[in-house]
């Protein structure tokens, strides 16, 4: 975490704590906003008060247990966490994913993107105080989770992946195929219809339109990651360069202003590209078998794997001793973006600070991934 | 005066106090559940719940001691408010006008304004686990401006309702000066005889602009979505309300809902020239206005998101001169 003093010559005189229980926040975390009349001059963003030591409990686990285990770091995006454990397993092991295993995984994933930016509009809107717009985005949403629950058996930790190919309950028939085809027809539709109708209401663009703007220089020194990085300017996703991704065409989306509107925007204009991507899924799904069952487990280094996901880049690694897991470190988008968060909050207003934050698509529960230890006497850490 | 005459008074005054109370505690539920739940497609709460069953729920919980350097003084404050406005209330009945300047204008936004002043003493009161007194390591080594003064989120409402006290309720009060001009007196008595002899103000183009803006000042003196800074989720939760718990709460809702009953009165008092009079079928559009406007009230608040003071000054200021155009339309036409 930054910890640098932006303001290192300016007085602060007032000092405003929040958290970790607020009802703006989805998820418990500290705010420490430094303000002047009202206006934030600093900010401090603390996270650790959700710290599961998933890693830890993952050291010596069977791969395949311990593959699963990442999928409870996060509800939202838990299927690119078991994807992406999956691929370090794959590519350490050399493993050949079928073709049809491969699309079934991206559709979950665009489909999981889906629900992501849904969910991410409607918070939007709530910290905006528009609950109706918020409501109607779950509606959406809702169509989005139904047909997650009907490929994985789950709204949330659907299980699709395993190592070499998908779950046999995750295959998709002709029925299913169907009502994925439906369900983009009908959440396109009605995400268009959202968008035209949020960016005409004068009100919300007062609120969102030039505040907490990050330009490309700043989310370049700050590591920006994903669509709050594309929010500035910078094209940059990590899916163009994704094996998996080439079979499909998609653009990807940028805004210039880095503010609330470029950020929420992004996040409406990659709605109909994740779609067009599950079209293409649908339409060119290969037959075939699901799942490769022949091969070896064997000892490994240790493998990284990055991936794109809703909310920027998602970092997996461990290595496998006797078919177990060993150093695992798994590195969520949002840790590099508290940097930003604190950043983009400066220069708000107090109630768009929470905006600032949000805009970022904060996931603190996913980021609280490890604990530094520092016992004093004998200035030895240890990492849990 | 004889003493059925009395009587009769005392009656009516008792009896439009009940009305007044029996209609107050539906109006939230009116606003939330027929308004804003039809609006947002949900289900929303059972009519009855946010104005009626929940204080009676509130009036049962335990009362804690609240994190407040003055609980007793702070547990006074909405029990204080909800008399205040009971005091509104009486004072624009037909009855209490030979109070004489009690029943002027002068009195009732005096009122007003010491009920708005209460937020201001409950956020400087308040001070709630979430901010401050939250046991969370924030000064050890590596923070940030470990010397800054510590303000708990409460303070920050203080700090918006003195803006509110000092800019926010103009609208409002311009509004309620329109009929003022007209009737060219400041008692309530006169401008409700005005009406009677001349027609209701709000018949008159002064009179038309001025509701709207009376309108407006009606949503920022209740704290309604979108000029609800006072108590935004985004930053101070419930802000001065943060730390009240069992029938200190119920206090809160009920004046609320009383409030939205009150200011409905008082504008069909100084715009249609009807008091609140049990005996008086002018009561039935007293009580017509006390549902519309709610209604319309949810209505805007549906489709707003909330307002910061960068929104805020300026719909202020525009409402405030329109509340000055309706003020020279009434010298006008006098």
């Amino acid at each position: 975490m930054d910890n640098d003093n932006k303001v290192t010559t300016q007085v602060i005189e007032t000092e405003v704590p929040m958290g970790t229980i607020h009802s703006a926040a989805l998820e418990p975390y500290r705010l420490r906003l430094f303000v002047e009349d009202e206006i934030v001059r600093d900010a401090e963003l603390t996270v650790g008060v959700n710290h599961r030591g998933i890693e830890r409990i993952m050291e010596g686990l069977p791969v395949e247990k311990a593959n699963s285990l990442t999928e409870k770091i996060c509800g939202i995006c838990s299927n690119s966490h078991i994807w992406n454990s999956c691929l370090v397993a794959e590519k350490g092991l050399e493993i050949d994913v079928p073709p049809r295993a491969e699309y079934i995984r991206i559709i979950m994933e665009e489909l999981e993107r889906l629900h992501s930016h849904l969910l991410y509009l409607a918070h939007g809107s709530e910290v905006l105080g528009h609950e109706t717009f918020a409501m109607r985005l779950f509606y959406i949403r809702e169509t989005v989770m139904e047909l997650l629950r009907m490929i994985g058996g789950n709204r949330v930790q659907y299980g699709a992946s395993i190592i070499g190919g998908v779950r046999p309950r995750c295959d998709l028939d002709e029925m299913r195929i169907q009502k994925i085809i439906e369900g983009m027809d009908y959440v396109e539709e009605k995400v268009l219809d959202f968008a035209d109708r949020f960016i005409r209401d004068p009100m919300v663009m007062s609120r969102i339109s030039g505040i907490a703007a990050i330009t490309k220089e700043d989310a370049r020194r700050l590591a920006t990651t994903g669509p709050s990085l594309r929010a500035t300017g910078i094209g940059e996703d990590l899916r163009l360069d994704m094996k998996q991704y080439e079979p499909f065409e998609f653009d990807v989306i940028t805004q210039d202003t880095g503010d609330v509107k470029a950020n929420l925007l992004m996040r409406v204009l990659e709605i109909p590209e994740s779609i067009k991507i599950i079209r293409q899924a649908i339409k060119d799904l290969p037959d075939g078998k699901i799942t490769n069952r022949s091969w070896e487990m064997q000892d490994t280094d240790i493998i990284r794997s990055y991936i794109e996901v809703p909310r920027g880049k998602l970092y997996h690694s461990y290595k496998i001793e006797d078919g177990r897991v060993r150093n695992s470190i798994v590195r969520t988008p949002s840790i590099t973006n508290i940097n930003t968060m604190e950043f983009a909050c400066i220069g708000t207003h107090i109630t768009d600070a929470q905006l600032a934050i949000v805009q970022c698509d904060p996931c603190f529960t996913c980021t609280d991934r490890a604990v530094q230890i520092v016992d004093q006497p004998f200035r030895k850490n240890r990492i849990i | 005066m004889d003493t059925s005459m009395i009587i009769i008074s005392i009656i009516a005054v008792i009896g439009t106090l009940i009305v007044a109370f029996a209609v107050s505690v539906w109006l939230p539920g009116i606003e939330r559940k027929f308004v804003q739940a039809r609006i947002q497609q949900r289900v929303g709460p059972p009519i009855s719940s946010p104005g009626f069953m929940a204080p009676i729920k509130f009036f049962f919980k335990e009362a804690m001691t609240p994190n407040s350097p003055m609980p007793r003084l702070y547990n006074a404050l909405p029990l204080i408010s909800l008399i205040i406005v009971v005091f509104i209330l009486l004072f624009i009945m037909p009855q209490m006008y030979f109070l004489g300047a009690l029943a002027s204008i002068i009195a009732i936004v005096g009122l007003l304004k010491v009920e708005e002043i209460m937020y201001m003493f409950m956020g400087s009161l308040s001070k709630s686990v979430l901010s401050v007194n939250m046991p969370f390591p924030d000064l050890v080594k590596g923070a940030k401006h470990v010397d800054a003064t510590r303000s708990f989120i409460e303070e920050l409402s203080t700090l918006r309702a003195f803006r509110l006290i000092a800019f926010g309720s103009f609208p409002l009060y311009i509004a309620l000066f329109v009929p003022v001009v007209m009737a060219k007196s400041i008692y309530i008595g006169d401008i409700v005889a005005f009406q009677q002899l001349n027609g209701p103000v709000l018949f008159t183009v002064a009179g038309v602009i001025g509701a709207i803006v009376y309108f407006i000042g009606f949503m920022i003196l209740l704290n309604e979505y979108p000029f609800a800074i006072m108590k935004t989720k985004a930053d101070v939760i419930e802000g001065p309300l943060l730390e009240y718990m069992s029938k200190y709460r119920a206090y809160t809702y009920i004046t609320r809902g009383f409030l939205i009953f009150v200011l409905a009165s008082l504008f069909a008092t100084m715009f249609l020239g009807t008091p609140p009079n049990i005996f008086s079928p002018g009561i039935l559009i007293t009580i017509a206005v006390a549902i519309i406007f709610p209604i319309l009230m949810a209505v805007m608040s549906a489709f707003s998101p909330i307002f910061t003071f960068r929104q805020f000054y300026p719909v202020v200021a525009a409402t405030s001169i329109l509340g000055v155009l309706a003020l020279v339309a009434a010298f006008i036409t006098l």
